[in-house]
């Protein structure tokens, strides 16, 4: 089943949760909504869920309006970030929970139930906790049981709440790659909130960029991480390097101190306050001087896992830029050296009017 | 941390021995003073004729009616009580809406107001002189001086409980589980049915308790609309001061044995509730195993 967001806004006080949203999302396609915390991503979740109602706009699945069907109508299954399993049920109860409730004529016969909850159960590996409590299991088990709990009903579509934000790292990456091969095997349309930018580009076909409401940039993950349309999905998809320049002509100076930086892509703008982002890692160091280098100073050098992290100071600006192992090896940085920074890519915008939003984690 | 840190913390914790004794004393002699000696003074006059006096007092026709009345209205307000509770819980621990304090204020209204006060409020409504009075009158319905008041000033009384108890209850247990039952397909009664009064049964069960020893110990509010009528809206607790004017020692405290007997056996139930209750929520939220990784 598709579903088309068409114009949704949303409104809590004088609080804008969505303003103007369009979103297409086609059968099958595990899609990402990824935003900072009150970006608008959850309210837009349960829009789609029919646990909100929009203040305007249509919601439609596959083409037919849908905007004011009510949630158990939609056939949407949904997972919750803290999991809501049915506390006072045994993990087999919650599961069977959507197969019970069903109108006397749909409901299947209890051996059928049985069966299909089995079935489930040992989709998720977890079969043998069928008799279990809620309150027994773990993180991970109960985000599972709720997943299989929100497939028993055969959505169309799965709706996934922040699925893997209560869990710890190593659950974490372990469950999103199960959730990808079940999104691949069970052949239906996945949307899940997340706040994390690692998850959403490890999992998701297509990412969906929010801030304040607004959709920032929507693609692949290489597109949104590789290709930013806007300053905010730079600075929230992975570390980088702000530099406040003046734009002219074709060359931006970087940093308050004027020096040279990269050469400005096509389509920036011309003239006029400009803000030029650089990853860490497309910032090449050089000990001795080269031409449009930025020569700065080493401030510390921190070796963490495959990488190493060197800080400098260019004037007032501090840089952070990320080499591999063996590139810091040939350099041997030491504290207080003067070093030549060449950027491989930059990317230019016109200075915002308003201030950005804190950027993500790093990756 | 060493030996001497957690023997440092033991004795920053402990009282000297006899500051303990003292406290112990007082509470306990404040326990017996204030509850255990007039409890016992009940049975006592109640037995000091005798056994078969005794039997003869409640034996009484009056006496009788009193009690069944009383069991009546406890009986007759516990629905309204439960579906008033649980429909007010719902509202306000599950929406946002205009006027929702005003709700929290108005449900604690009648423990504020003084009971003798809440009676004579009803008069004023329902009573001759009152405002539905003459309507009343035309259509020959008695209110005030008869069971339907001493139900309305009960219910009045009594309603609050329910609700107390479950409005904490279900704003901690969130809707997270509700709109899961939704959006799994379960109509709205399923839902509740299903899910909402599975987690509330022991809290719904510990407030309907509460409110059913008020409705049968309720003095003040009954004492101003039943009109005393011997045999007709005499409830026990107005029995029981009845006897006690006339000087009948063994009647009034025959009476009273009842109504503290029927406190008893609330105690035991309050008690029995509170211990599934807590039981419960410490299965419930048991401290959750280590994350496994297959």
């Amino acid at each position: 089943m598709s579903i088309e967001i068409r114009g949704i806004g949303k409104r809590f006080g004088n609080f804008v949760a969505l303003d103007d949203i369009q979103l297409d999302i086609p059968t099958g396609e595990l899609v990402a909504l990824l935003g900072p915390s009150g970006c608008g991503k959850t309210t837009l979740l349960r829009i789609i869920a029919g646990m909100e109602t929009a203040d305007s706009g249509q919601v439609l699945f596959s083409g037919a309006e849908a905007t004011h069907l009510h949630a158990r109508e939609r056939k949407v299954g949904f997972v919750f970030q803290h999991y809501a399993l049915f506390r006072h049920m045994s993990v087999f109860e919650n599961v069977a929970f959507g197969l019970r409730v069903k109108p006397r004529k749909e409901r299947p016969p209890e051996a059928e139930i049985r069966r299909r909850v089995m079935d489930l159960l040992k989709l998720v590996q977890l079969d043998w906790l069928a008799e279990r409590y809620p309150s027994q299991l773990s993180g991970g088990q109960r985000q599972r049981i709720a997943l299989a709990r929100a497939l028993a009903v055969e959505p169309e579509v799965l709706l996934l709440d922040e699925p893997f934000g209560a869990l710890d790292t190593k659950v974490r990456k372990e469950l999103r790659r199960w959730l990808r091969r079940l999104h691949d095997e069970m052949h239906i349309s996945s949307v899940f909130v997340t706040h994390d930018q690692e998850e959403a580009l490890e999992v998701a076909d297509r990412v969906v960029v929010m801030n304040r409401g607004k959709i920032e940039q929507i693609g692949t993950p290489d597109e949104v991480y590789s290709n930013p349309a806007t300053p905010f999905v730079y600075q929230f998809l992975g570390n980088v390097n702000v530099f406040h320049s003046r734009v002219h002509g074709a060359w931006a100076e970087i940093g308050r101190a004027g020096a040279e930086g990269g050469a400005v892509p096509e389509g920036s703008p011309a003239h006029g306050d400009a803000m030029a982002f650089v990853r860490p890692h497309d910032i090449d160091i050089e000990r001795s001087p080269v031409a449009g280098g930025l020569e700065s100073s080493v401030q510390d050098v921190h070796a963490i896992g495959p990488v190493v992290r060197v800080e400098l100071a260019h004037g007032s600006e501090l840089i952070e830029v990320e080499l591999t192992r063996e590139r810091a090896t040939e350099l041997a940085l030491a504290k207080g050296q003067q070093v030549w920074l060449r950027p491989r890519q930059v990317k230019v915008f016109a200075a915002p009017t308003q201030p950005l939003e804190e950027g993500g984690s790093g990756i | 941390m060493s030996a001497t840190g957690s023997l440092s913390v033991r004795k920053a914790t402990a009282e000297p021995r006899w500051v303990r004794w003292t406290l112990t004393a007082v509470g306990l002699g404040f326990l017996f003073f204030f509850l255990g000696l007039p409890l016992l003074a009940v049975f006592v006059e109640a037995f000091a004729a005798g056994m078969p006096k005794y039997l003869e007092a409640l034996a009484d026709p009056e006496a009788r009616s009193a009690i069944w009345l009383t069991l009546f209205v406890a009986l007759f307000v516990l629905p309204f009580n439960v579906i008033f509770g649980v429909a007010a819980a719902w509202a306000i621990a599950k929406f946002e809406f205009r006027g929702k304090s005003l709700l929290v204020t108005l449900i604690d209204l009648p423990f504020a107001v003084s009971p003798v006060v809440a009676g004579l409020v009803f008069i004023l409504i329902f009573g001759a002189q009152g405002v539905f009075g003459p309507w009343l009158a035309a259509h020959d319905i008695k209110v005030v001086f008869a069971l339907p008041g001493i139900i309305i000033a009960t219910l009045f009384i009594t309603f609050p409980f329910v609700a107390r108890e479950l409005i904490p209850l279900m704003q901690a247990q969130g809707k997270d589980e509700e709109e899961a039952a939704v959006s799994l397909g379960a109509t709205g009664w399923q839902m509740f049915r299903r899910v909402t009064l599975p987690n509330i049964k022991w809290g719904l069960l510990y407030g309907v308790i509460l409110a059913n020893a008020r409705a049968m110990g309720e003095f003040g509010a009954v004492s101003v609309v039943s009109g005393h009528i011997r045999g007709e809206t005499n409830t026990l607790p107005l029995h029981v001061e009845i006897l006690y004017n006339e000087y009948n020692q063994v009647g009034a405290f025959a009476s009273a044995s009842v109504l503290a007997l029927l406190a008893l056996v609330t105690l035991v139930a309050k008690t029995v509730v509170e211990w599934r209750m807590r039981k419960e929520t410490e299965t419930l939220d048991a401290a959750l195993p280590p994350e496994k990784t297959e």
